[in-house]
């Protein structure tokens, strides 16, 4: 589903933010994406999205080269690729229906649809009672929820996390943690970078860890630390 | 801020519809003057029909000489009654018909109508000839300069108009940079993104074309009126087939140059893209 081959970022200010780094990510996997501030993390994940291309190696992402994409063609594989973050990004002035469906909209879906998806992704995340909310009103993981609905409305193969957990509680962070699990059981490959160290812990699933921008660690049924 | 966009835009386009209105009436009333007055000959003496058309006869047979009209004095005080009677108290200035006969010229080239003239006047039969070609000359280039003027001033009006919209437009898009952003990372194109702004645009396009339209053609309706009571000789552009072309030209106008300002603002926004 998701491979990188060689891949290395530099940055125009001469930062190394990625080294070289290779791996596989399976269909329906589940992956914790772990390491320190700065290892690099969230640069991996942008290259998924197409948030940034790597400066030399290979990103393919559910058989694309993401790097050799037409500009044009980009919104197409952000559809199919669900992205969580810690700030949550929410429109602010629109309702948590809104803000779900408009990820529907934008495909140009019938509203019949849109209202039908939006409803079940709602359902799915437990925000059904503060669709009409706005995002002020809401707690980080009810905002999160909505992110999360968001993120899968269009049922897309891949859903990413880049630190989702980084302004929550730990009870809050444990339930988010366990909607993103029960998400991948529902056939979706699962990319959380986080350093919440319990929780990575807890779940006992793949790990890969990152250091200065090299990947050090592949480890099935992994812990946060070795 | 879209006021302010809104507001240059109605200044703008009711400025250039001003100059388009001057500029078409200014050519109507060269040309009316230029096609009736080549040249007149006048004489107060009587004249019976035949000799009238003897005189006419010999005109017409002037080298250079392409068209000559008679207007008996009768005639001609019966269609000034007819023009100006109803807007003067012709009654009460003057008692006898103080006009003479006319023989109206047209001459094939403008430059022969001095010798032409020379050569009417030489006619014992007439006693004046009058022909304004240096004053038409004279306005035909005002006029030429007028509209080169004017058309300068357009230009400049539509550029600063343009980036007036842009730049309001622009904040607009500033504003909503967080929201572009996040649109876009849900999988929005860029057309998707830009519909809303280049509908700003032409919304801020027809509110000051229709608002332009308005003041100018109350403005031009009410001057209209009063030159024609000062002025009546002055052949204004009345025509409303003509003034309608005017209107619906500056409206489009506004409305491209609005299309057009929210269009680019929203595309600079998004070309900051990796």
């Amino acid at each position: 589903m998701i491979e990188l081959t060689n891949v290395s970022k530099t940055f125009s200010s001469g930062i190394d933010a990625l080294h070289n780094i290779s791996l596989t990510i399976g269909k329906e996997e589940f992956v914790f994406l772990v390491g320190s501030s700065g290892a690099g993390k969230t640069t991996l994940l942008k290259m998924l999205y197409r948030e940034d291309i790597p400066s030399s190696g290979k990103v393919v992402v559910d058989r694309v080269n993401v790097a050799e994409l037409n500009p044009d063609q980009v919104p197409y594989l952000r559809r199919n690729i669900g992205v969580v973050f810690q700030d949550f990004k929410l429109l602010p002035k629109r309702t948590v229906y809104e803000n779900v469906a408009f990820a529907l909209r934008v495909t140009g879906a019938p509203r019949s649809t849109i209202r039908r998806k939006a409803m079940q992704a709602l359902e799915l995340v437990g925000m059904l009672r503060r669709v009409s909310s706005f995002p002020n009103e809401l707690s980080g993981g009810e905002k999160q929820r909505v992110c999360i609905a968001r993120a899968i409305v269009n049922n897309p193969p891949i859903l990413l996390a880049d630190e989702p957990t980084g302004n929550l509680d730990p009870t809050t962070s444990w339930d988010i943690l366990q909607l993103l699990d029960k998400i991948n059981k529902r056939n979706t490959t699962v990319v959380v970078a986080t350093h919440n160290k319990s929780i990575v812990d807890e779940m006992k699933k793949r790990v890969i860890e990152l250091d200065g921008g090299r990947l050090i660690r592949d480890q099935q049924l992994g812990m946060y630390n070795v | 801020m879209t006021m302010v966009a809104i507001v240059t835009i109605t200044v703008s386009l009711t400025i250039f519809g001003f100059f388009l209105l001057s500029i078409i009436n200014m050519g109507n009333i060269v040309g009316t003057f230029a096609s009736r007055l080549d040249l007149v000959a006048y004489t107060s003496k009587d004249l019976s029909l035949e000799d009238a058309a003897a005189v006419q006869l010999k005109i017409g047979k002037l080298p250079g000489v392409e068209k000559v009209e008679f207007t008996s004095k009768t005639e001609a005080w019966k269609k000034f009654k007819g023009d100006f009677g109803s807007k003067l108290a012709l009654e009460e200035i003057v008692h006898e018909n103080p006009l003479p006969h006319t023989f109206a010229v047209r001459v094939r080239n403008p430059d022969m109508l001095p010798m032409v003239a020379k050569s009417i006047s030489d006619l014992e039969v007439i006693d004046e000839v009058r022909y304004s070609g240096k004053l038409i000359d004279q306005m035909r280039s005002m006029v030429g300069a007028v509209r080169a003027a004017g058309i300068v001033l357009v230009v400049l009006l539509s550029l600063a108009t343009l980036l007036i919209v842009v730049n309001t437009i622009r904040l607009t898009v500033i504003a909503r940079e967080t929201d572009i952003y996040i649109m876009k990372l849900v999988g929005a194109t860029n057309t998707f993104v830009k519909w809303p702004f280049i509908i700003e645009g032409i919304m801020i396009g027809v509110i000051g074309g229709i608002a332009s339209f308005i003041i100018l053609k109350l403005f031009y309706d009410s001057v209209v009126m009063q030159i024609s009571a000062a002025l009546p000789f002055l052949p204004v552009v009345t025509d409303q087939r003509l003034l309608w072309f005017v209107y619906l030209v500056m409206t489009l106008t506004g409305i491209g140059l609005g299309m057009l300002g929210g269009y680019i603002s929203v595309s600079r926004a998004l070309k900051n893209e990796p």
